[in-house]
């Protein structure tokens, strides 16, 4: 145990050596309350920059609560998720370009609790960053549009972090046998386009497929109760995130033999 | 000119963050030795790529060790 708490503050000195923990939550609260701001304050921004024809009449969407809320989320789930990518992609595909993985590896050190502590000490960063940016985006929302229970947030957060918690056993998994890490960036983007993709064209068959944990989340927050499709989506991302822990754990073993 | 005080009243929050983020990253700039590729292109898109050109800065600009 004592091994795995060393490497973990290894790998928690590592972000703080790269800034992570400055910088990371500041541009997370930045993308979380950028939309729901300028949404909000529209009317006054097209005013302000002026050159609309006189007697011009701009129907504003109305915008919920909820629907500002789904804002943050989405830009998250777009360049949150880019940015976990991009610090993770590195994360042992790096230590094994610079030889630092084999510097560890050499002494008694198990496989898998090299990757747990890599796992846990990336989740730590970017989930509290998470929360931090959703608790300043959540503030703003009550302030301009309505209020969202506290139990709703709780929740939303709770689910979406099974999503980032997804990105990041996934980079992790590409990880466990590269020593390249653009590639394991490229590869982690591919896959989830390709989700994406296949969400897409099965979207009415499959409502539990990992991609749709957005919308169920909203659909939570507009109707105020957790559905069965976001239960089983968050049960099955769970289960993914358990398979693409073990499998690093295997593939890594694999090829450092 | 009066709306303009206006809009920094209600953006606030948002020019304060992208602040501190490009004053973050200036001074590790600064502090930094090597950048990969030349030093000074790194300090023009830390300027004038806001928000993404710290960002970058931070991901890829700094050799490490």
């Amino acid at each position: 145990m004592s091994v795995f708490v060393t490497l973990l503050k290894k790998e928690c000195l590592e972000s703080w050596r790269q800034f992570s923990w400055f910088w990371v939550p500041i541009v997370f609260i930045l993308l979380a309350i950028m939309d729901p701001l300028t949404t909000y304050y529209m009317p006054t921004l097209l005013d302000a920059v002026g050159g609309l024809p006189e007697g011009t009449i701009f129907e504003m969407p109305d915008v919920t609560a909820a629907d500002a809320m789904m804002m943050s989320l989405s830009q998250m789930s777009m360049f949150g998720v880019l940015i976990i990518i991009l610090l993770t992609m590195g994360t042992i595909s790096g230590e094994r370009k610079s030889g630092v993985a084999e510097l560890i590896l050499v002494k008694p050190v198990n496989h898998s609790l090299y990757i747990t502590a890599k796992w846990l000490a990336k989740l730590i960063l970017f989930l509290s960053s998470f929360i931090i940016a959703m608790l300043s985006s959540w503030y703003y929302i009550n302030l301009l549009f309505d209020t969202i229970t506290f139990t709703d947030w709780f929740y939303m957060v709770v689910f979406y972090s099974l999503w980032i918690g997804f990105v990041v056993s996934l980079t992790i998994f590409y990880n466990s046998f590269s020593n390249k890490p653009g590639l394991v960036a490229a590869k982690t983007v591919g896959t989830l386009v390709m989700m994406a993709l296949v969400n897409s064209i099965l979207f009415h068959r499959l409502p539990w497929f990992p991609n749709n944990l957005s919308t169920h989340i909203g659909q939570m927050l507009n109707e105020g109760r957790l559905s069965q499709e976001l239960w089983a989506t968050a049960i099955i991302l769970a289960l993914l995130n358990g398979l693409l822990l073990f499998c690093s754990f295997a593939t890594f073993r694999k090829s450092t033999h | 000119m009066d709306q303009a005080l206006e809009l920094i009243k209600l953006l606030w929050p948002l020019i304060l963050l992208q602040f501190i983020l490009t004053i973050a990253a200036l001074i590790v700039w600064y502090r930094t030795e090597e950048t990969k590729g030349e030093k000074w292109v790194w300090l023009l898109i830390i300027l004038f790529a806001n928000m993404i050109g710290p960002i970058l800065f931070f991901i890829i600009g700094r050799r490490d060790r």
